[in-house]
């Protein structure tokens, strides 16, 4: 009898397989990973969701130890990406949690890992090193698995900038900052928060001097440099 | 075909291992170690005037020259790639390095026996670290995010009041000279030292003071 030799494919099924729980926007993803995961007999799809709100009731009725989650970054609408992560650590925090990406950038990374993610995979890896990298999440180790090698230094540089910022700025300031990013006057930005403009533009200038910088701009870009916000798509 | 040489600078304060470099080049047609450096200063004056393609830097340089070499090498743009060469194999150490922009990192013993290929492939692009190593660095940066969540939560916890009297007490400021400066009584300021210590966790002044540095809320440095 010939011995078949060792490769991810080969790895015996344990009695549980692990379960994947997939939230992503893309039902190609989904279906994609899908096919992925069942194929791999130490492994399996529990659940599958489209939005952050349906992620959190699949989530609710599995009944299982030994789960990855995988958030898509590009999930929108009520709630994001880093929503559902950050609920999740706080709601299930025996599940890994992994970002999940295409050609993510190191800010959107560090962001996942600010909010409480146990990783980041990337969509543009080869399958077998993606597979690998879940394993190695249900086995609580740390994961970041990235095209062109691992970009371990900028994420941290991400890391650096958002803890400086959530830092120097009071609660009170950052929901202000974040309601500025998404350009809106400062009027717009009092009736958001229901607070008067006069307090708004009093943060403001307490924010653009703890930030160090002169106008709002400057300030949204610091905000987005830093993953506080995130401006565009973090896919 | 005529391929231009790899324009190679070594710093390292031990003379064997400029040494071991300097071998490497030598044999190999494609390098040329154009100067060796056995300082900071040295280094960036080298860097400064002949423009290598690689840096082999020892980043465990005495006084921190390592990680100097790196901030100004960054602060200039240098557009060439460092190969940091180091004693340490922990995360810590490794993602520290990373965080500085070394673009390979090896560790001394191991390292010097490949060094003109690790030259080599280093200019070409490659990021050359060793899987174990890099792990241990993903590891720390996963300690590392938890420990900013954590920073922020606490320093959301914080009102202004608190985090002013946070400053002052890791200044080494007393209860009575705090309320002086900030036109309070001395009796106010130990109702809010309470509370901040109670959210610090902390039961005394050093405790408070060392969990708010671990969380970044303040810096000892």
């Amino acid at each position: 009898m010939s011995k078949r030799p060792y490769t991810p494919a080969n790895v015996p099924a344990p009695k549980r397989r692990l379960g994947v729980i997939v939230v992503d926007p893309l039902p190609v993803v989904r279906a994609g990973l899908g096919l992925l995961i069942d194929d791999r007999p130490d492994m399996e799809v529990l659940a599958e969701a489209g939005t952050a709100l349906e992620g959190i009731e699949v989530i609710q009725r599995v009944r299982r130890t030994r789960v990855v989650v995988l958030v898509g970054l590009g999930l929108s609408g009520e709630g994001d990406a880093f929503w559902l992560i950050r609920t999740l650590r706080e709601r299930f925090p025996s599940h890994a949690v992994l970002g999940m990406g295409a050609n993510a950038d190191p800010t959107a990374i560090s962001r996942a890992l600010f909010v409480g993610a146990d990783g980041f995979v990337d969509k543009n890896i080869d399958p077998v090193e993606f597979l690998q990298a879940l394993r190695k999440a249900a086995n609580h180790e740390m994961v970041l698995a990235t095209p062109s090698g691992v970009q371990v230094g900028q994420i941290a540089q991400g890391l650096d900038r958002r803890k400086e910022v959530e830092i120097k700025l009071t609660e009170r300031e950052r929901e202000v900052l974040i309601v500025a990013a998404e350009g809106l006057t400062a009027r717009e930005i009092a009736a958001r928060l229901g607070v008067r403009e006069r307090t708004v533009t009093t943060h403001l200038a307490r924010i653009y001097g703890k930030l160090g910088v002169g106008n709002r701009m400057a300030a949204i870009r610091a905000a987005a440099r830093s993953g506080l916000v995130t401006v565009g798509t973090p896919e | 075909m005529d391929t231009p040489t790899i324009r190679v600078l070594v710093v390292d304060a031990h003379p064997v291992i400029r040494g071991v470099a300097r071998l490497a080049c030598e044999g190999s047609k494609d390098l040329e170690l154009v100067a060796e450096a056995a300082d900071a200063g040295e280094a960036l004056n080298a860097v400064t005037a002949l423009s290598p393609h690689v840096v082999i830097l020892d980043l465990d340089l005495p006084d921190g020259g390592g990680r100097n070499v790196m901030v100004r090498l960054k602060e200039a743009r240098y557009p060439g790639a460092v190969i940091a060469l180091s004693d340490r194999s922990d995360g810590a150490a490794v993602l520290e390095a990373l965080k500085l922009g070394v673009q390979s990192y090896l560790i001394k013993g191991t390292a010097l026996r490949a060094l003109a290929d690790a030259v080599r492939r280093t200019a070409a692009g490659e990021r050359l670290i060793d899987p174990d190593l890099e792990q241990g660095a993903v590891m720390e940066l996963g300690r590392f995010a938890r420990k900013a969540r954590e920073g922020s939560e606490t320093a959301s916890m914080l009102t202004h009041r608190e985090r002013e009297i946070l400053g002052h007490i890791s200044e080494g400021l007393t209860m009575h000279q705090i309320g002086t400066r900030l036109g309070i009584s001395p009796r106010t300021v130990e109702t809010h030292v309470a509370k901040l210590y109670r959210k610090l966790g902390a039961r005394t002044r050093v405790q408070a003071v060392a969990r708010a540095a671990t969380l970044g809320l303040i810096d000892l440095r």
